[in-house]
């Protein structure tokens, strides 16, 4: 490192990178650009927990219907290896239509890169879905809690259409949304929600209003496991 | 139970919807004994705000009585008299930790919403827009209370409803539009906009120690108000009368130290850049109408200070930055951080520093506030402050 600068007193060293990460010796990193029918998003976020314990929230996939939307089961097949079962048509009970309630997508998962309290790497290994991911849970700056950045690719099929066209939510937000979850649930214990609120009659209008602000995903129920 | 509903642009109508329930461990349900028309609901009501659906109960002043807590809800009980925050913070995020309340990251359910339009996403409210969250407000008989555990200030004296009503809102609003003012002690200040908001900016920047403040209004009703707490007033619809002159004239003419904005978006101007503004809203090239920022920036002293609690939602044109810089201006603004204020300005009024309860006008039942509402839109009667008791039959 240069010598020109002498006074920094709380400056850090800096990280050797992930590839979920958004620097390399220094220098930012820009996410990777969607091409070749491949999608990506990268969503970063500032969480008050410690990493090991987003980490373990992350790690243990049976519970991830209770922070990722849509998520309607997921079931532990081997060490590394999960099934993952998605609605495709859940929606908020207060819209009548729901007949696309029984409708399922389901694709296997597994684990590439474990490394606990700091990185889980997957990919899908067959099913309806062909996506890949990456998270990794860093110490910010100074010690303010957790910097959780992930990154997810996924190919246009199933998984991205059934988010897109049935939750009117498009795949990256979802990916953003759950981050975001995650983030709510580890902070205060639960994830901020509307839905079962009372109102007064919704006409036509509200209800496009609502499909159109993403009202109609379910919020996922947040509830810890250990608490319940 | 009952509520009054947004039902569609000048449209609200009392309903009767389903009583709210406990949704998440830190929820309670408080039965509203108090609840008031902000002016910023006056926004909602005629339809300025965006993101807003058929069937939303509106309120976000009030108070009333726990009714019910969920398991994760430690610090209240049922009977417990409270006045609620109308912004929503969870307590441990970054933000909160840093005690910028409203700028909570875990509270708006529609974050996305809010990030899409402005890049950034502040807190949910109450009774608000969807991009603000689309909490059911307050102005029904019953209302769920998320991060219950955060936000009520339990009052444990018999304090009457009417004087700690105003601790939801527009009172910590004012006090940090005077806070924010950067008031020292002996010091002039202006206040422009003299509704509720104005009025407990004035008395609180006397409580910090101004001077002599500077009360800018239209209506006479508000500036009676004004004075009957100290102030000197200005009407600036009178013929003749130029703020800045007036300014000048009242300073020696060097200018106030500190300017407060509380008027915001919707201003009034009876000068061309009123109608030049009006112009450019309808045809949309400019959100908001900020006649009265453009005078506090080129009215305030060399070095003073501009706090703008008036709410700002878009962009905004010709704004005399040049002065701002040249003069080296420093200006405060953003959404209250009421979990700051709430506590000490309770403590003032327990002390007898303060009787909030001097803005009211209007007492109503529920059912007259579908009326009401258009009364205080079209500036019929004298309306201050208008407070609605929801079981008053």
């Amino acid at each position: 490192m240069s010598k020109a600068l002498n006074e920094k007193p709380n400056a850090e060293p800096l990280p050797v990178a992930a590839s979920a990460a958004v620097m390399l010796n220094g220098r930012y990193l820009p996410p990777p650009e969607d091409k070749d029918g491949k999608t990506w998003v990268r969503t970063s976020a500032l969480i008050h927990a410690d990493a090991q314990e987003l980490y373990d929230m992350w790690r243990d996939v049976e519970a991830a219907p209770l922070w990722q939307e849509q998520i309607e089961k997921v079931t532990r097949t081997g060490q590394t290896t999960s099934h993952w079962v998605m609605q495709s048509g859940g929606k908020d009970k207060d819209t009548d239509n729901d007949e696309d309630k029984r409708k399922t997508i389901e694709w296997d998962s597994e684990i590439l890169k474990d490394e606990p309290g700091h990185r889980i790497a997957w990919r899908s290994i067959g099913g309806e879905s062909d996506n890949a991911g990456e998270v990794v849970f860093e110490a910010s700056p100074g010690g303010r809690g957790t910097m959780v950045t992930v990154l997810q690719e996924f190919r246009m099929g199933k998984l991205a259409s059934a988010w897109e066209t049935i939750t009117g939510r498009n795949p990256k937000q979802a990916i953003i949304e759950n981050l975001r979850h995650l983030k709510a649930l580890a902070e205060t214990g639960e994830i901020p929600r509307t839905q079962g609120q009372p109102h007064g009659p919704r006409g036509i209008i509200a209800r496009v209003k609502k499909s159109m602000y993403g009202e109609d995903t379910t919020t996922p129920p947040g509830l810890n496991r250990k608490a319940s | 139970m009952k509520a009054l509903c947004w039902m569609g642009s000048n449209n609200v109508e009392v309903q009767t919807v389903d009583d709210p329930t406990i949704l998440n461990p830190h929820d309670a349900i408080v039965k509203i004994t108090r609840t008031a028309i902000c002016g910023s609901d006056l926004h909602l009501f005629d339809g300025f705000i965006p993101t807003m659906e058929e069937g939303d109960i509106l309120g976000h002043e009030f108070m009333g009585v726990v009714e019910e807590t969920g398991k994760g809800v430690t610090n209240l009980q049922r009977g417990n008299r409270v006045v609620v925050p109308f912004t929503i913070a969870c307590g441990n995020c970054e933000f909160c930790k840093k005690k910028i309340w409203s700028a909570c990251d875990n509270t708006n359910p529609n974050a996305h919403l809010m990030e899409a339009a402005y890049g950034y996403s502040g807190s949910g409210l109450f009774g608000y827009s969807h991009m603000m969250g689309g909490y059911a407000g307050g102005q029904a008989q019953y209302v769920r209370v998320p991060f219950a555990n955060v936000g009520p200030l339990k009052i444990e004296t018999d304090l009457p409803d009417e004087k700690v009503l105003f601790l939801s809102d527009i009172f910590p609003t004012g006090y940090m539009a005077a806070e924010n003012a950067q008031i020292q002690e002996n010091d002039t200040v202006a206040v422009w906009g003299c509704g509720p908001v104005g009025q407990f900016a004035i008395a609180s920047a006397f409580m910090l120690g101004a001077a002599r403040v500077i009360a800018i209004d239209r209506l006479p009703e508000r500036l009676e108000l004004a004075r009957s707490i100290g102030a000197i007033t200005v009407d600036y619809s009178e013929e003749d009368v130029s703020v800045l002159t007036a300014l000048k004239d009242l300073t020696g003419g060097i200018g106030p130290d500190s300017c407060i904005d509380a008027v915001g978006l919707e201003a009034h101007s009876a000068q061309l850049q009123g109608i030049y503004d009006k112009v450019k809203t309808a045809l949309m090239l400019e959100t908001d109408r900020p006649s009265v920022l453009r005078q506090a920036i080129q009215s305030v002293r060399k070095g003073g200070t501009v706090s703008i609690p008036g709410v700002y939602g878009g962009l905004l044109d010709k704004v005399p930055f040049g002065a701002a810089f040249g003069k080296g201006i420093t200006m405060k603004m953003g959404q209250t951080n009421m979990h700051n204020y709430m506590k000490p300005l309770l403590e003032r009024i327990e002390k007898g520093h303060i009787d909030p309860s001097y803005i009211i006008s209007h007492r109503i039942k529920l059912e007259e506030a579908p009326d009401m509402y258009k009364i205080w839109r079209d500036k019929k009667e004298k309306v201050t402050k208008i407070v609605i008791d929801p079981w008053a039959a």
